[in-house]
């Protein structure tokens, strides 16, 4: 255990950990001092002069962000001549500053607003012509660059040069005609410039997927976990629901990342961060009979006919196909019905070839699904083994298998051309998942589920943690989550 | 009157190590090498020898806090700071020119105190000149064995006033911008490359074979109590013989003036800046002034590099706190806020009153941003901008009056 | 923009082998890339990266942060004035004037010849001899109107 050390800010008695610095202690203790440049993951360069604090005993204002927290140390933030400092080091951030916040992305959560309206709120003195720079540069896929509105905090340098050590970003000339860009001849393509839109506590650097999409104060914040990788960065789902019209008529704004210190740290990658944009395209929302008989069916009688035809043969010939995408709940009603009930014997979950990709020493993982830990738990992958696609393709072909059930996975996207001919063999094909896919349209049943914003659950990651997710968003017309389709259907698939 | 430093300038080849060696060069290292660490650093410890770059630190005192190799085993090194930008600043230069075995030789009793094998003359990339002569002095030393283990090597700036400032000058070395550094940890623990090391001024390293030779106590005899020995003024602006000029520390202001030959072309004497741009003005009132680290203090302003700058009647206050605040704008390195942008502010305001856009509300403005800067920031550069500014408007008020009339109507 | 030589990348590498550190090199190989491109270059840059090992970004930043350096050429002959207050006081700004009439261009810019390029800069530590003058790398004090025009005329 490392020593606590006591000390006070302005009458509050606080505690930090040694090596701590006042304004990490202050922050971890939940009470703000003003700051730009100090972030928690980047380090703290002391530019911004923002944090300046009174130490008793010392007649010189200090930052406390460099300031080593001692036992007995009695500090005081908001005292005038504290106070009176942080001011004015603001007014000068904002000396130039376009204040262009109308069109300004930044706005509702920038730090130059929120700071004049707490210890600003001064007449404008500032009378000159202001300075110039480069407005909407694009940098990358996902970062636009205003230079007008930069207050060179260097948190951005920091990060690509600590963080994602891409090392594109810079601080180019001197003083007051420096500016931030992209080495010359470079793109900020890194696979988590994302982060930058965040770290960047003004409107300098911003999210170009979100761009004059919808203003902040209009949307909905709830707590998520990624389902982008076997990580499950701890997110969070910024929805707009109450301006329709606003972000293009899409009910998903962003996702930014939620702090996890185990899990994620700060930061989520670019693949998780802009891998959902278009949720909900593609969705299903109906619940239908396809063939034979076209029809859309209610939840009663879908899941009664369902549950009919998989007992129509025998168990040896029904083939399941899952995902790690499902969450722990929807694990337990799935093995409740295939396992326990149906006694279905072939199985596949395994994520090759289609649901792996990339993985990295920072984030990223190379299973692009999040809770393959929550189906190990109940046995898939130990007592059960995952069968492969080409298997499942052979055992189809020779006429093994009459009966396929597919859960939000897209057979036709793996198998290509020939799959469809394969579906079209089977007697029995139920399609369930949230999006259409290729497939959706071969089936006899096609089954809507929730998509994970529209449900609450739980993912298991690689690590083993357990993480919650909320529910973000309704479920889009009749769909349900996943582990309410097969508790409904085992009670009728139970003889 | 005692001079050390300039003592033999009229002998014409005095930057030869032949020469200097005839007129007693290189016999303080002698004495250095022959009395041992202990004995030496006692006796500059004695001499309280100042910093001359202009922060006065004792450079004894800095010396010491370099931990013992047994503390931290590695390189340590010593830089002689050669990069003298502060306008009215030029004795360093001077002093390469004229006498480069001088600084050589004090280098290297710095890097004996301090157990140093490995040595640096940081010189500013416009000084070509002193450069070669350095080059030269060098070659010189070594092939007559005086250099011994200590190795001496030669680095150039590249046009930032910036690196002068120590931690700024060791992130230059380093091929990094000069953003200046925030202690702690100090260069003596922790410079360049991460090792201990020691940034003294040229000049300051001159003295150290004198104060060798003589002793710390007749060395501190030639000044004031707290400021030992001799210190060099570089003269330049309306005087009559614009120059460096060696004095003992304490000497009046209006001695060295007169040593200048005085204002140039019979006019009056309106002001004087004492230690190089970022120190504030003094007036002709002050010049009974003692000019030591203290003296000017006591006036509101610093004795700085002896940048002395002579201001004749007909100038124009708000020009000249313009053409400042436009030098620290122009060389704000822009790493902390209040620097890089007050000093633009300030540049700008004044700019607009010299073409006739002044108003009296903007030196309100100037007066409050000055005062919330200074203090507020990393380095010593930004902490003199708007200083001389607000000085020269509270001693020369009628000058701003006339730039920045109350707005009619 | 010629590439480096051989006998140029010897040189600069020599740079890198002289200090403590490779990296300690950079500032004087920058100013050597200078004297020989009247600018660095992107493939400069490129180059040094390379050499000193150490990401592109920051060549760039100590690049374009020293004012010695440039990344457009400067003229074959490059003159400086100064304009620290000791200077200004000696009238560096007619001198600069001056020079603005007798190249024909304005300060900062080149002469379309390539042959000169005229900039302001800050004190050269020359203050006894304002207004002073520096012309590839070398204090000239004292400037006339008549220094001048016969130092144009030395400068090919």
């Amino acid at each position: 255990m490392a020593k606590t050390i006591k000390f006070s800010l302005d009458g509050r008695h606080l505690s930090a950990l040694e090596g701590e610095t006042v304004l990490e202690a202050a922050e971890r203790s939940g009470v703000r001092i003003p700051h730009y440049c100090w972030h928690k993951a980047l380090g703290n360069p002391g530019n911004c002069r923002m944090c300046v604090v009174e130490v008793e005993g010392t007649t010189k204002l200090q930052v406390s962000c460099r300031l080593l927290a001692r036992e007995g140390l009695v500090i005081r933030s908001v005292t005038s001549a504290a106070r009176r400092a942080q001011a004015s080091a603001l007014e000068l951030h904002l000396l130039d500053h376009p204040l262009d916040c109308p069109v300004c992305d930044q706005s509702g959560e920038c730090g130059l607003q929120d700071y004049y309206m707490d210890i600003g709120r001064y007449p404008s003195a500032m009378r000159e012509d202001k300075a110039h720079a480069g407005k909407s540069i694009p940098l990358g896929p996902h970062i636009m660059l205003d230079q007008e509105r930069c207050i060179m905090c260097t948190r951005c340098t920091r990060f690509t040069s600590q963080v994602s050590k891409s090392h594109e970003l810079g601080i180019f000339g001197r003083g007051h005609s420096q500016v931030v860009d992209v080495v010359p001849g470079r793109t900020l393509d890194n696979p988590y410039s994302g982060n930058l839109a965040d770290v960047c506590p003004v409107g300098a650097l911003t999210d170009r997927d979100f761009r004059f999409q919808v203003r902040v104060w209009y949307l909905d914040e709830t707590e998520s976990v990624c389902p982008g990788c076997s990580r499950g960065c701890a997110i969070f789902a910024h929805t707009s629901t109450r301006r329709p019209w606003h972000n293009k008529g899409r009910r998903l704004a962003r996702l930014k990342p939620r702090y996890d210190s185990d899990v994620n740290g700060h930061w989520m990658c670019d693949a998780g961060r802009y891998g959902f944009a278009d949720f909900d395209s593609d969705r299903l929302g109906k619940v239908m009979r396809l063939k034979p008989a076209a029809a859309e069916l209610s939840w009663e009688a879908a899941q009664r006919e369902v549950a009919a035809a998989l007992r129509r043969k025998s168990a040896e010939g029904l083939a399941v196909v899952a995902s790690g995408a499902l969450s722990n709940e929807d694990w337990k009603a799935f093995k409740s019905l295939f396992v326990d009930t149906l006694k279905a014997s072939r199985f596949l979950f395994s994520p090759e070839p289609d649901q792996v990709g990339v993985e990295d020493e920072l984030l990223r993982r190379r299973e692009k699904v999040p809770n393959l830990e929550g189906g190990k738990t109940l046995g898939f992958g130990t007592q059960i083994q995952s069968m492969s696609w080409d298997g499942l393709a052979k055992d189809i072909g020779a006429g093994k298998v009459w009966g396929l059930y597919v859960v939000d996975r897209d057979p036709v996207k793996v198998w290509g051309e020939k799959g469809r001919k394969l579906l079209e063999r089977l007697d029995l094909l139920v399609y369930q998942g949230p999006c259409k896919g290729l497939s959706g349209d071969l089936a006899h049943y096609r089954l809507p589920a929730a998509a994970w914003l529209e449900e609450e659950g739980h993912f298991i990651n690689f690590q083993g943690h357990v993480q919650g997710y909320r529910q973000a968003l309704k479920p889009l017309g009749a769909a349900k989550p996943d582990w309410e389709i097969f508790a409904g259907m085992e009670k009728d698939a139970r003889v | 009157m005692t001079k050390l430093l300039t003592a033999h300038f009229d002998e014409p080849k005095l930057h030869e190590l032949e020469t200097y060696r005839r007129l007693g060069g290189y016999e303080g290292l002698k004495k250095a090498l022959a009395m041992g660490r202990e004995a030496l650093m006692a006796e500059m410890g004695k001499s309280n020898l100042r910093g001359l770059g202009g922060a006065g630190f004792g450079a004894a005192m800095k010396w010491s806090t370099v931990p013992p190799e047994s503390k931290n085993p590695g390189p340590r090194y010593v830089v002689a700071n050669c990069d003298e930008s502060e306008p009215g600043c030029f004795k360093d230069r001077v002093l390469v020119t004229r006498n480069p075995h001088q600084l050589i030789e004090g280098l290297l009793i710095a890097a004996f105190a301090i157990d140093a094998y490995r040595a640096f003359i940081f010189i500013r990339g416009e000084y070509e000149v002193q450069y070669k002569i350095l080059e030269k002095a060098l070659d010189e030393a070594r092939a007559a064995g005086l250099i011994g283990a200590c190795s001496i090597d030669l680095m150039r700036g590249a046009g930032a006033y910036i690196s002068g400032l120590d931690t700024a000058l060791l992130e230059t070395m380093e091929g990094k911008k000069a953003w200046p550094r925030q202690p702690p940890p100090f260069p003596t623990a922790a410079g360049l490359m991460g090792r201990p090391t020691v940034v003294n001024n040229v000049e300051t390293l001159c003295m150290a074979p004198h104060i060798v030779l003589h002793g710390g106590d007749w060395f501190v005899k030639l000044g004031t109590p707290k400021s030992g020995g001799t210190v060099l003024f570089s003269v330049s602006g309306h005087v009559a013989d614009p120059g460096v000029y060696e004095f003992p520390m304490g000497t009046p202001l209006k001695d060295i003036l007169t040593a200048a030959g005085g204002v140039r072309g019979g006019k009056k004497l309106k002001a004087v800046i004492p230690g190089g741009v970022s120190t504030p003005v003094m007036t002709s009132d002050e010049l009974d002034t003692p000019m030591d680290f203290e003296g000017p203090r006591a006036k509101g302003t610093f004795l700085g590099a002896g940048g002395v700058i002579v201001l004749d009647e007909t100038v124009d206050m708000v020009m000249v706190a313009h053409n400042i605040e436009r030098f620290l704008s122009h060389e704000s390195c822009g790493q902390c806020t209040p620097c890089r942008q007050g000093s633009f502010w300030h540049e700008r305001i004044l700019e607009r009153a010299l073409s006739g856009g002044g108003t009296a509300e903007d030196l309100v403005a100037l007066e409050r941003a000055g005062e919330n800067i200074t203090g507020q920031v990393i380095c010593a550069l930004g902490d003199t901008v708007g200083v001389v500014t607000r000085a020269l408007m509270k001693k020369f008020p009628e000058d701003f009056k006339s730039r920045f009339p109350e707005r009619r109507g | 923009m010629s590439a480096l030589t051989l006998e140029q990348e010897k040189v600069l590498k020599a740079w890198a082998a002289r200090y403590p550190a490779p990296i300690m090199g950079l500032v004087e190989a920058l100013r050597q890339v200078q004297r020989w491109h009247r600018c660095v270059t992107d493939e400069d840059e490129e180059y040094l990266a390379r050499l000193f090992d150490v990401p592109r970004v920051r060549i760039h930043e100590v690049a374009t942060f020293f004012p010695s350096f440039t990344q457009k050429p400067t003229g074959r002959h490059r003159i400086g004035i100064c304009r620290g207050l000791s200077c200004s006081l000696a009238g560096s700004q007619s001198m600069c004037s001056c020079l603005e009439k007798k190249l024909g261009i304005k300060e900062g810019a080149s002469t379309p010849d390539g042959r000169f390029s005229l900039e302001t800069m800050e004190c050269l530590g020359a203050c006894e001899q304002g207004p002073a003058l520096m012309v590839n790398d070398e204090l000239k004090g004292a400037a006339t109107e008549e220094s001048i025009s016969h130092l144009l005329e030395e400068l090919e």
